[in-house]
């Protein structure tokens, strides 16, 4: 009862609570509540994830395990992070109460967390994502095989695209007048056509076909069909 | 017999490749190569819907991003708070991404108030922050604001901040935008707030290239604008520019149009790199049959 | 010496690595000194504080730390990686916790502390009980989600989890019937006939892009469409839908490679900019 029955009922009544407030403005409240508390929910969610990191790294280091030092810097830069934010050592005072040490703005700049944000973070997330354009590249030469007449619809689309988003496209079909009966080969007009016409139809069918599966899948949640959720001997019934 | 260039080609260290991508973006960058942009429909219709805006409206800017997105979306959040502000726009400003928060501050800073120093907090513009809970937090502020912002990133509660006291859902503001890098961002938006009430306000969106294909079956009828990526951002800024031409500091928005020199060199290389593959698997082919 | 045991591997010592960093950050400093000394007011860092300047240089090496994984995996890659994952991480925990906790959770449950020590201008309810019972909800549920970090009682974590996915799937029930699939297809239903207001003649190009369109979407939700086998006019339909999909993928792909190509040229900026300071 505890670990089936129970979740299935919090399911199903938080589920049927949402769907009401949609509907009727008396239950409306109801539904503002239960988002309130899904929210704050999430905040704590930070909080596990965080506690979970600490308890894998420090796992990681007691057992000595292979790598276990960057487990440590890993531990060391969580603290240090979680020191200067949530106690604000070093925090700009804050102009209205200066007296109250937590009233003090820990993002500024001058402040060392906002220095790790700006010096630390952003860059290493910057440059994580940056990398990805090396792969590109390289997956391009590898991968990309126009073997079929499809494969050639893909490239032949992907080097439209890519050449009539820069000054390239302008210049090889620039000539072209715009007024004439080709005057839709233009590469400004083509991607046009490509991207609100094809790719949009293309898109549109896909996310009415993801919308569809969405819907299916939360009425079987909230009517307790689908049990994926709970951890043992769940499944559909 | 010795292998033809074209298939040796094809085995070519990966590393080769790295060097050869950075070259192209690194060469173009120091020599500053620039090209004109001509804006195209989808940046004009963006700047006709916030042009449409009555003067002084209260507008929300969502910062949906971060840092690993900076490179496509600060140039247009630049130019979209220089437009709003050149309107006269009381902004309030929000974030649904835990790093989105500084992202914001430093447009404030950099754009809002070095451009338009008559900018006074709470007065002109605001800023409530982050709040996790991802949809939810718009799907809350859909009807709700001040349950989902009890305080203002200051933390001083809404009702005495003089722009957001009266604000008591999304209905409250006369265009939207979001900054979109991908979830939660413009597809929630439109989900959960321009949803349930489409005509209370003119709602557009910024957005990567990687996420524009997900957003693309909601423009025009469910959001009016859109910035497809750099290429985007780079026309817009353009038309911005061209209306609104900033008092100083020009450089810091036209970072969009900085970026597309490189990017002509680089799409050209990708564009050489998959032919060689596809030339390196048909010589290999060939050369196969031969035997 | 026992011919049969094998040699253990030789470690490798990353020794050039360490050397082209030592050597690529001695040669800027010096550059960056020399254009100090000729001319100050070249140098952007002249109109920075020593704060700024240390931040731009750890950035620079964290930057470079990252891309020398392009060249092989080595430990001040690793470094970085564990940089990033241990700040992030506690960075979410931080912004959670005033952004959410504070204004929303420890402020109806203990007002006055809130109001002394945490948000001064903090306002308390005018009904403290009504907000105390009503955060008594999260907060117990929070506790139990917390409970997945204990070996024996993580069982309890399913109810805060039924009630997450609950939620979210009646806010998302609700929000793709309306936006996604009814506008969506008020959105495909374009006209098929065309004129022009003002010369009012037939306006081929909207009427084509509307067929296209119709097609478009027809064809390729045919496609998707499993419960009956793709053969004869289901099956070219299916076909059709196909390429409308390849010529999506095909323009996906472009806009992906140009945003990945903008994220790197925006790093490129960074170094040669603001660390360099040749740009």
């Amino acid at each position: 009862m505890l670990q089936r029955t129970i979740p299935i009922a919090i399911l199903s009544i938080s589920g049927i609570v949402l769907v009401l407030a949609y509907f009727s403005p008396f239950t409306q409240s109801w539904g503002e509540q239960a988002v309130d508390w899904f929210n704050i929910i999430a905040g704590i969610a930070y909080i596990l994830g965080g506690g979970n990191l600490l308890r894998v790294n420090l796992e990681k280091i007691s057992a000595q395990r292979p790598g276990w030092a960057y487990a440590a810097i890993t531990v060391a830069a969580f603290v240090a992070m979680l020191g200067f934010g949530l106690l604000k050592l070093g925090a700009v005072p804050s102009e209205k109460y200066p007296d109250v040490h937590f009233a003090g703005d820990y993002e500024s700049n001058s402040a060392p967390y906002g220095w790790m944000y700006w010096n630390v973070i952003s860059p290493l997330g910057a440059t994580m994502f940056a990398m990805l354009a090396f792969y590109v590249a390289s997956a391009a030469f590898r991968a990309f095989r126009a073997k079929n007449l499809e494969s050639v619809l893909l490239l032949g689309t992907a080097f439209i695209v890519l050449l009539s988003a820069t000054a390239a496209g302008a210049y090889l079909t620039g000539w072209i007048p715009a007024d004439s009966a080709v005057g839709f080969m233009r590469a400004e007009r083509l991607r046009t056509m490509i991207t609100e016409v094809v790719q949009t139809a293309g898109m549109r069918a896909i996310g009415i076909g993801i919308a569809i599966g969405v819907v299916a899948l939360s009425v079987r949640l909230i009517l307790g069909i689908d049990r994926s959720y709970l951890s043992k001997d769940g499944g559909a019934a | 017999m010795s292998e033809p260039l074209l298939v040796r080609l094809g085995r070519i260290d990966r590393r080769w490749i790295f060097l050869a991508m950075a070259l192209s973006i690194i060469v173009p960058m120091l020599l500053k190569v620039r090209f004109p942009e001509i804006p195209q429909p989808m940046a004009r219709a963006t700047f006709e819907a916030i042009e449409r805006v009555p003067e002084g409206s209260r507008v929300l800017i969502a910062f949906d991003y971060d840092p690993a997105s900076q490179g496509e979306l600060q140039p247009m959040a630049n130019a979209i708070v220089h437009h709003c502000a050149s309107r006269g726009h009381k902004m309030v400003f929000m974030t649904l991404w835990p790093f989105g928060g500084p992202l914001a501050e430093r447009t404030i800073d950099d754009i809002l108030l070095a451009y338009h120093p008559g900018y006074k907090y709470g007065i002109d513009y605001a800023e409530l922050g982050f709040q996790p809970g991802n949809e939810g937090v718009v799907k809350l502020m859909s009807t709700n604001i001040p349950k989902q912002f009890p305080t203002d990133k200051r933390g001083t509660p809404l009702a005495q901040v003089p722009l957001l006291a009266d604000l008591a859902d999304t209905t409250g503001f006369k265009l939207v935008v979001s900054i979109s890098a991908g979830y939660p961002g413009a597809k929630e938006w439109v989900q959960y707030a321009n949803g349930p009430a489409p005509e209370a306000f003119t709602f557009v969106s910024g957005t990567t290239g990687v996420q524009a294909a997900q957003l693309l079956p909601y423009y025009p009828a469910q959001m009016e604008g859109m910035l497809l990526a750099v290429k985007g951002a780079a026309e817009y800024e353009t038309i911005v520019e061209e209306k609104y031409p900033p008092p100083q500091h020009p450089e810091r928005i036209g970072d969009g149009r900085v970026r597309m020199g490189p990017q002509l060199v680089a799409h050209v290389l990708m564009i050489v790199l998959i032919v060689l593959g596809n030339l390196s698997m048909a010589a290999g082919r060939t050369r196969g049959g031969m035997r | 010496m026992n011919p049969t045991t094998p040699h253990a591997p030789k470690r490798p010592t990353y020794r050039l690595l360490w050397i082209s960093i030592a050597v690529l950050f001695a040669s800027v400093f010096a550059f960056r000194t020399a254009i100090a000394a000729q001319d100050p007011a070249a140098d952007p860092a002249s109109i920075r504080s020593s704060w700024e300047v240390l931040g731009v240089w750890v950035a620079a090496f964290l930057t470079l730390g990252i891309f020398s994984f392009l060249y092989k995996d080595n430990p001040l890659y690793k470094v970085c990686e564990s940089l990033f994952v241990g700040t992030s991480a506690a960075y979410y925990m931080v912004n959670a916790f005033w952004t959410s906790l504070v204004p929303k959770l420890i402020a109806p449950l203990a007002p006055g502390f809130t109001k002394a020590y945490l948000l001064p201008d903090f306002i308390p309810s005018g009904e403290p009980w009504a907000a105390l019972a009503l955060a008594l909800v999260p907060l117990a549920l929070g506790v139990l989600l917390l409970c997945r970090l204990l070996p024996k009682a993580g069982w309890i974590s399913v109810w805060t989890l039924a009630f997450i996915i609950g939620t979210t799937a009646g806010m998302r029930l609700t929000a793709s019937i309306e936006s996604d699939i009814m506008a969506q297809a008020a959105a495909a239903s374009q006209p098929l006939y065309a004129v022009d207001p003002q010369t009012h003649s037939i306006d081929w190009a909207t009427m084509l892009a509307g067929v296209v369109g119709v097609v478009g979407v027809l064809s390729v939700l045919t496609y998707f469409f499993f419960s009956v086998e793709h053969k004869g006019a289901v099956g070219a339909t299916a076909r059709l839908g196909i390429w409308f999909l390849m010529i999506t993928f095909g323009a996906s792909f472009g806009l992906t490679v140009m945003g990945r190509i903008t994220l790197l040229s925006q790093r490129f900026e960074f170094l040669f900019k603001d660390w360099l300071g040749i740009l």
